[in-house]
């Protein structure tokens, strides 16, 4: 009872103190700006996705055309024959989304450091320049955008800091620190109870800054998004919580424990993860994408001069049924068709060259990874990123869905071009609702 | 003043606490600037090596059609700067890879921050960082107490009845804490010029002097500043929370805030618009493999009136290659206005940031840190137009070995040997002086200066004899 009586008590405190109600003002304020911040990114990019699948919807629209005209393409391009599987596969625009997550209002995450949309066709790779971030200025992605996960981050941790900075201090200093411990009975309940306090107000008001960011985009739509966010938010809180407690518990003056809580965080969300990210730059130094370079010319250069017989089994090795078509029973038509489909080697080659990087980069994350025990800051950063599908690995994934889409695109064009298939309308629109299948 | 400075120096040597902690910042200090150093030579050991490989491979073309050998292309990759071992700025976020070939202007593309997952929000643990958020962090903890404790102690009103002037307290107490500031500063540009002592030109010194000027400036704001709250407020823990107040704002939102606005107050286009435009753009143009094209056709019939013939096959050069380089001219044309624009409108969010700097000097100081030390945006923009030239020279050069090297129109067979990609000259990058740039962080400086004349006038005039004492 006695507890919670001081817990209570703590209200009058609260409220006398404009300080903390200022600090929670503006953390509110700092948290709406974030969420907006956020819920714009996503606007943002889902209206340029939108605005992209008009622009496939009128390229492609305009191809048919052709069909319908009986013409073999566009007239001052005379060597395109849409009939042929290539062509057609190759003037069919389909294009590859990272569509953003409704969580993205609580975490912009990666989401900057990354294209989101990529146009597939046959020569595409997961690594092409065309995956390069959106035009930004650099200065400001390097400072990063105020995202509610920043405010989470570093604000929060300062703001429980301007909240419990003086218990326990200001009685000391004022001389009544045993009379409270009389009165109270226990010491530690006593921090504990007034610390609850106002852990119990900021969870309040968490949980109402992560509501209002629900209703900016569909965050209810993704299972227990909602919910996870809060929970992630709420352990964020008590980790530091648990630091300040003991700061006080053990602290002498309020000048003392402020300057220790500043140190810790401080520490904790600036000096360990810099110099982390400094040791990552030496151990594995930024990959400069040589091997990808030497497969997308020296090695596609080799891939050409390749002898017909050569490259015709090894096509017949990555996909053994080319010998159920037309050309794979009779090899005398391949001669033909050989320069439409040594794209499929190529994309072989360049997948070998990407999964090293790919490796490379794994390897790096596992490292930053296995620092997460004694490097909190970037554990949770990393686990907001996550729940707003902004991190590494999410954009790994895309990068995996690029490379299917690619994988998927060339297939059918060799198939169709061993099977001699000649393209109409009908299998046009066939290979445009396959490639805009993005789901 | 200079006795009370040394009094000042005498009590901090004193307290065994804040030598610990000395001792330790400065050796994280040391230590990241030794890393800083270390990590940029480990780099520029990466880069070197891919620039030899791919230049190597140029050089190593037997036999090929300089037109192809455009195709081809090469790859130019960002060179590491040594003074970014003190304040990485853009760096991390910006590609470091940028192809360089015939009719296509490509983006630089794979940046060391999309290699990995989220480590730190502010980056690695250069001086800058250090110097940037926790020098200043240690200076309001240094100066929150400086009058208040002496005012409660009535020490104060002692100094005084001694003969000691109120201002000159004041001033003293200020410098006392600004010269640590300055002393940490002078230990990482002494030991970076140590360690590179080889490499420093007069450009990296008159960088380095910049660099040390403009954190002397804002550490002197927050020494200043926090002088003042100690002074003016009654209460220790006010002066301190009130400069903690200030320093998250100036440190944490307002840099956020303002550039997110600049961004939003002049707009650059989506890449995918971008590209549409140029595409557009380009397309009102010449089409280089397009023997059907009207520009093109329009260009032989000029060609063939200069050289008095009637056919391409009487001409003696090569028509294709002539074509060639006329659809690059037009396609630079194209470049340079769109990305022009875009300079443009960086330029213009540049210049809404540097004028935030009058209401936060932080951002004038993180500006001149990073201009001064070579890494900031404008410097990249610098680096690419470099690239840009460069990639004009090395189509032409291999356009007119097309247009003017013995072969006909048409023959496209027609190969040039490995002495020709021999004497086709590698990119070598310029380092931009600071004489150049300079002009563009007058503004930076300026508010850097103003602050500092602010926080002087309010140490001398902000401050009341009773309010001291």
């Amino acid at each position: 009872m006695r507890s919670l009586g001081v817990f209570l008590y703590e209200w009058k405190h609260f409220v006398r103190s404009p300080f903390k109600i200022v600090a929670i003002i503006l953390f509110m304020a700092a948290s709406i700006y974030g969420l907006h911040n956020g819920a714009d990114l996503y606007e943002k990019q889902t209206n340029e996705i939108q605005r992209i699948n008009k622009e496939v919807a009128t390229a492609n629209n305009t191809t048919l055309t052709y069909f319908d005209t009986n013409e073999k393409g566009p007239k001052n391009r005379p060597w395109v024959d849409l009939t042929t599987p290539y062509w057609a596969i190759v003037s069919a625009s389909g294009y590859q989304f990272k569509k953003p997550s409704p969580g993205i209002v609580y975490t912009i995450g990666q989401g900057e450091q990354y294209g989101f949309y990529k146009a597939i066709g046959i020569s595409s790779s997961p690594y092409d320049a065309d995956m390069a971030k959106e035009i930004a200025n650099p200065e400001r992605i390097e400072s990063g955008t105020l995202d509610f996960s920043f405010v989470v981050l570093f604000l929060l941790p300062l703001l429980l800091l301007i909240l419990l900075y003086n218990i326990k201090g200001q009685e000391s200093e004022q001389g009544f620190l045993p009379l409270v411990f009389v009165q109270t009975g226990s010491k530690n309940w006593w921090i504990l109870a007034r610390t609850s306090f106002y852990v119990l107000v900021l969870l309040l008001i968490l949980f109402g800054v992560v509501t209002y960011g629900a209703m900016l985009t569909n965050v209810f739509e993704v299972d227990n998004l909602f919910w996870n966010v809060f929970i992630w938010v709420s352990i964020y809180l008590l980790f530091w919580t648990v630091f300040y407690f003991f700061i006080i518990k053990y602290g002498k003056n309020t000048v003392s424990n402020t300057l220790q809580m500043i140190g810790v965080w401080l520490l904790v969300s600036f000096i360990v993860p810099a110099a982390i990210q400094q040791w990552i730059s030496i151990e594995k130094p930024t990959n400069l994408m040589v091997d990808f370079i030497d497969a997308k010319r020296d090695r596609t250069d080799e891939i050409y001069n390749l002898s017909n017989e050569v490259i015709y089994q090894q096509l017949l090795d990555v996909y053994p049924n080319l010998k159920q078509t037309k050309i794979g029973k009779e090899a005398i038509l391949f001669r033909k068709v050989k320069r439409y489909c040594i794209r499929a080697l190529i994309n072989l080659a360049m997948k070998n060259a990407t999964a090293k990087i790919e490796e490379d980069n794994r390897s790096k994350n596992e490292l930053i990874s296995k620092t997460y025990w004694f490097n909190p800051f970037t554990y949770f950063h990393n686990r907001f990123n996550r729940l707003s599908k902004t991190h590494y690995d999410d954009y790994q994934a895309y990068r995996d869905d690029i490379q299917n889409r690619i994988d998927q695109r060339i297939k059918i064009m060799v198939f169709d071009i061993w099977n001699d298939l000649t393209i109409d309308k009908t299998k046009y629109i066939e290979y445009t609702t396959i490639f805009s299948n993005n789901e | 003043m200079l006795q009370i400075i040394k009094n000042e120096w005498r009590y901090l040597v004193r307290n065994h606490l804040f030598l610990c902690v000395n001792v330790g910042f400065i050796s994280i200090l040391i230590l990241s600037v030794c890393l800083g150093n270390y990590q940029t030579q480990k780099q520029e050991n990466t880069h070197k090596v891919a620039k030899d490989h791919v230049r190597q491979q140029w050089v190593s073309i037997d036999q090929m059609n300089p037109h192809s050998a455009a195709h081809y292309g090469t790859y130019i990759f960002k060179p590491t700067n040594l003074l970014s071992s003190l304040d990485e700025g853009v760096n991390s976020v910006t590609g470091n890879v940028i192809r360089v070939e015939g009719h296509v202007q490509n983006e630089i593309t794979h940046s060391e921050a999309s290699q990995m997952q989220s480590v730190s929000r502010f980056g690695k643990l250069k001086p800058s960082l250090l110097l940037q958020y926790i020098v200043p962090l240690l200076l309001v903890f240094l100066a929150f107490s400086s009058v208040s404790n002496e005012k409660q102690s009535g020490r104060l009103k002692l100094m005084i009845l001694q003969g000691a002037k109120p201002l000159d307290i004041i001033l003293s107490k200020t410098l006392a804490v600004w010269l640590y500031g300055v002393l940490l500063i002078s230990f990482v540009v002494l030991v970076y010029g140590v360690i590179n002592f080889q490499s420093l030109t007069t450009d990296v010194l008159v960088r380095a002097v910049l660099f040390f000027s403009s954190y002397s400036l804002y550490y002197f704001i927050i020494s200043g500043l926090t002088v003042f709250f100690s002074a003016r407020w009654q209460n220790t823990t006010l002066a301190l929370t009130s400069m903690l107040g200030i320093w998250i704002v100036w440190t944490l939102f307002l840099p956020n805030i303002l550039m997110t606005s600049a961004e939003k107050w002049h707009p650059l286009p989506s890449r995918s618009e971008f590209q549409s435009a140029m595409k557009e753009d380009r397309s009102k143009g010449l089409d280089g493999h397009n023997p059907r094209d009207q520009r093109a056709l329009a260009l032989k019939e000029k060609v063939l009136k200069e050289y008095g013939v009637d056919s391409l096959s009487q001409l003696p050069i090569n028509f294709d290659g002539l074509k060639m380089q006329a659809d690059e001219e037009y396609g630079n044309s194209v470049w340079d206005k769109h990305f022009g624009n875009n300079r443009e409108v960086l330029g213009q969010q540049k210049q809404s940031v540097q004028i935030g700097g009058l209401i936060n000097p932080f951002i004038s100081l993180q500006n001149t840190s990073m201009g001064f030390m070579a890494s900031d945006n404008l410097h990249q923009q610098e680096f690419l137009l470099q690239v840009e030239n460069y990639r004009r020279v090395f189509i032409k050069t291999l356009n007119d070995k097309q247009t003017y090297g013995g072969s006909k129109t048409g023959n496209w067979g027609w190969k040039e040997g490995t002495d020709f990609f021999k004497s086709v000259a590698d990119f070598e990058y310029k380092p931009t002086q600071v004489s150049e740039v300079i002009s563009n962080y007058i503004l930076d400086v300026i508010a850097l200066i103003m602050w500092s004349i602010v926080v002087f006038l309010l140490l001398t005039f902000g401050i009341k004899k009773n309010q001291i004492v």
